[in-house]
C-alpha cells in the first residue's frame, strides 16, 4: 500500500440522494453550448418577435386595418420561440445517446427512474421560468407600443397574467414532450423532425379534416390543445378553451413520458 | 523499465509470481470473488453475443478479459455494469447486481469502451458530473485529473482531445469514485507507448493495493505483460480461465531453429534420435521440435556438423492466442436483424 495512487478519504462521502442526481444533470445541461443558445434564442425570439410585431401592428390593430384582438399579438414571439424549448427537450435526451454517454449516466446512476426525474426536473424548471420571464419582456417591450396607440393591455385583463404564465407552462411541457420523443427515438434529427411535424405541419393540416371528428383530431394535437394557455385572446377561435386545453395537454405529454420511462427501463443502454 | 526489457518478462511468463489453482468449479464457489458471472448470455436477435459464460475476479491481482473484436468483451462488461440485461444468467459485483448500488462510483470505477462523453462539454465539466452524482467531494476532480495528467486541457472541450487524451479521461472517471473495483474496457486502445505503459504500472498498482482490476483486451501481448489471470473468450464462451503462466506454458510451444550447411543431414540424424522429435523446414533451415538446443548440438558436434545458428524460438503469445481463438473469430458483419 506504498504511494497509493488514490486517497481513501472519499469513501466517507454521504449516501448520495435525488438532489445529488439533480445537481448532477443540472451541471450536465449548463456545460455544453447548445442550452445557452437554446435559451438565449427563446428569450430573443420569444420576446424580440412579440416586441417587433407589436410595433408593426399597433397602428393597425388600433384603426381597425387588422382585425384581431391586441390579446392575440402580446405573447405572438412564443409561437416561434417554442422551438426551441423542441430542440432543449430533445437534445436532453437524445445528446446522451449520440455521443455514448448514456452509458456513463446510467453507469453513475443505475436507478433508471431517477434519471429521467432528474432530467425532467432541470428542464421544466428552466423552460418555467425562461419562459415566464421571456413572456414577461415581450408583454413589457410590446405593450409599450400598444399604449401608445391606445390599445394597451394591463396585467390585470382578462387573460393576460394567465398567458404570461402559461407561456411559461407549455414551454415546459413542450419541452417534456420533446424529451419523452427523444427516449424513444433515441436520435436527435429524428427526434427534432417528430416533435416539429407533429405541433407545427400535422397540428395546422389537421384542422383540414372534414366533419366534426376531424374538428375534434386537430383540436386534441397537442400543440393545438397546449397553446391557447399562452394567448389572452387565441387567433384560432376553433381551439379549446386554455385550462381544458392545457389539461388534455398535460394529460398528453403524462402519457408519452409514462410510456418513454418503461422504453427506457427497459432497454440496453 | 524500458519496453524492450519490459517484453522479456512476457517469455519468462510471469513466473516469479505466484500460480494459483483456479479450475471453474472451484472459482465460483469461490468466497473471495469480487465479480462473479453464471452462465451469463445475452442474444440480439438470432445472434448470440455472449453464450452461458461463468466466470469470477478475483481482487488483489489483474485478470485480463481476453478475446478478439467480436468475442463477447464489451457485451459482458456492459451487464457487469448493468447497462445491458443479460438474457439469461447472472452476474454480481460484491455480491450484489451493479444497479442494486447506492453509490456505484464509490464501489466500481469503469472505462467504458466507447468515449461516453459529449464533445462540447470539457473534462473538468463531465468530471464534475460525475461526482456530483455520487456525493462525491468536487476535490476529487482536480486530484484524478491530476492523476491521469490532464490537469493542464482540463476545461478544453473533449471533442479537441485525442484518443489517447480520452482514454486518459475514461481513466481517470473509473478513479473518481476511489473504487475497490476497476472495469477497465480496451484501456489501451489509442494510446501511445508511454500511454500503454503508464496504464499497465496503474493496473497492477491498483491491484496491489487489493483492489480488484479487470481488463479488456484483444492484445495478448498486453494482457500476458498486465494481468496475473486470464479468462479468454470467444465467440461468447469462455475458451480459458487460468493463470497467465498457465496459459502461457499450455499454449505458448516453442522449437528449435536451426541452420546449417548440411541440414539434410542433420534431419536425418535427428529423426532417428529419437521418437518425439519432428522436423521440418527448407534447405539450410530446420524447426525441431522435441529436443532442445543442447540435444541438436551434441547431436550435430558427434557427427561433425557445422552449425550457423542454434536458437530456441518460443512461439509468440500472440500466435498462441489467434491458435487459440481461430474458430471463434467472427468473420464479416453481423446480420442486419443482429444490430442493436
Amino acid at each position: 500500500m506504498t504511494a497509493s495512487v488514490l486517497p481513501r478519504a472519499v469513501v466517507r462521502a454521504p449516501r448520495p440522494g435525488f438532489g445529488n442526481v439533480l445537481r448532477a444533470e443540472w451541471i450536465k445541461f449548463w456545460s455544453v453550448r447548445s442550452t445557452a443558445w437554446s435559451v438565449g434564442m427563446l428569450f430573443v425570439l420569444g420576446a424580440g418577435l412579440t416586441v417587433l410585431v407589436c410595433a408593426t401592428s399597433a397602428a393597425d390593430l388600433a384603426d381597425g386595418g387588422i382585425d384581431e384582438a391586441p390579446g392575440s399579438f402580446i405573447t405572438w414571439g412564443l409561437m416561434i420561440a417554442q422551438v426551441t424549448a423542441v430542440v432543449l427537450g430533445t437534445l436532453v435526451a437524445t445528446s446522451e445517446y449520440g455521443t455514448g454517454m448514456i452509458r456513463a449516466t446510467l453507469a453513475a446512476v443505475p436507478r433508471r427512474g431517477t434519471v429521467l426525474a432528474a432530467k425532467a426536473v432541470v428542464l421544466t424548471g428552466t423552460l418555467l421560468v425562461v419562459g415566464i420571464v421571456t413572456a414577461f419582456a415581450g408583454y413589457l417591450g410590446g405593450n409599450a407600443f400598444l399604449a401608445a396607440e391606445g390599445i394597451g393591455l394591463s396585467l390585470d385583463d382578462d387573460g393576460v397574467l394567465r398567458a404570461l404564465v402559461g407561456s411559461g407552462l407549455y414551454l415546459a411541457g413542450l419541452g417534456l414532450l420533446s424529451m419523452a420523443v427523444g427516449l424513444l427515438v433515441r436520435h436527435t434529427a429524428a427526434a427534432l423532425s417528430t416533435v416539429l411535424g407533429l405541433v407545427f405541419v400535422v397540428g395546422n393540416m389537421a384542422f383540414l379534416l372534414p366533419g366534426e371528428w376531424g374538428e375534434w383530431v386537430a383540436k386534441v394535437l397537442p400543440g393545438n390543445a397546449g397553446s391557447p394557455v399562452t394567448m389572452p385572446v387565441p387567433f384560432n377561435p376553433m381551439l379549446l378553451d386554455p385550462w381544458p386545453g392545457f389539461a388534455v395537454f398535460a394529460a398528453e405529454v403524462a402519457v408519452l413520458l409514462a410510456v418513454a420511462t418503461a422504453a427506457f427501463r427497459r432497454r440496453d443502454a | 523499465m524500458g519496453v524492450g526489457s519490459g517484453h522479456s518478462r512476457m517469455y519468462r511468463g510471469g513466473a516469479g509470481r505466484q500460480p494459483r489453482r483456479h479450475d471453474h468449479t472451484h472459482a465460483l464457489s469461490d468466497g473471495n470473488a469480487v465479480i462473479v458471472a453464471r452462465e451469463l448470455t445475452k442474444t440480439y436477435g438470432a445472434r448470440t453475443a455472449v453464450d452461458g459464460i461463468s466466470f469470477t475476479v478475483e481482487p488483489g491481482r489483474v485478470t485480463g478479459f481476453l478475446g478478439p473484436n467480436g468475442a463477447g468483451k464489451s457485451t459482458t462488461m456492459r451487464m457487469v455494469l448493468g447497462l445491458d440485461r443479460p438474457t439469461s444468467g447472472s452476474v454480481t459485483v460484491n455480491g450484489h447486481r451493479y444497479a442494486d448500488s447506492p453509490a456505484p462510483l464509490r464501489e466500481v470505477g469503469a472505462l467504458l469502451e466507447a468515449r461516453a462523453v459529449h464533445p462540447g462539454r470539457s473534462a473538468r465539466n463531465h468530471l464534475r458530473w460525475l461526482a456530483a452524482s455520487n456525493a462525491l467531494p468536487a476535490a476529487r476532480v482536480d486530484e484524478v485529473l491530476g492523476i491521469v495528467g490532464l490537469e493542464s486541457v482540463a476545461d478544453q472541450r473533449v471533442g479537441r482531445f485525442s484518443l489517447g487524451m480520452g482514454q486518459r479521461l475514461g481513466i481517470a472517471v473509473a478513479l473518481l469514485g476511489d473504487p475497490a473495483v476497476v472495469v477497465l474496457d480496451e484501456p489501451v486502445n489509442g494510446l501511445d507507448p508511454e500511454g500503454i505503459r503508464w496504464v499497465r504500472t496503474l493496473a497492477r498498482q491498483l491491484a496491489d493495493e487489493g483492489r480488484t482490476v479487470f481488463v479488456s483486451s484483444h492484445l495478448m501481448a498486453e494482457m500476458a505483460l498486465t494481468a496475473e489471470h486470464l479468462v479468454v473468450i470467444g465467440r461468447g464462451r469462455v475458451l480459458a480461465d487460468c493463470t497467465t503462466a498457465e496459459f502461457i506454458a499450455r499454449h505458448a510451444a516453442s522449437h528449435v531453429r536451426v541452420r546449417s550447411p548440411q541440414a539434410g543431414e542433420l534431419a536425418a540424424l535427428l529423426r532417428r534420435s529419437g521418437p518425439d522429435v519432428s522436423v521440418d523446414g527448407g534447405p539450410g533451415e530446420l524447426r525441431v521440435r522435441g529436443i532442445d538446443t543442447t540435444g541438436v548440438g551434441d547431436l550435430a558436434g558427434a557427427h561433425g556438423l557445422t552449425l550457423h545458428e542454434l536458437t530456441l524460438v518460443q512461439s509468440s503469445l500472440e500466435d498462441a492466442f489467434m491458435t487459440l481463438t481461430a474458430d471463434s473469430v467472427e468473420y464479416g458483419a453481423a446480420p442486419a436483424g443482429a444490430v442493436r
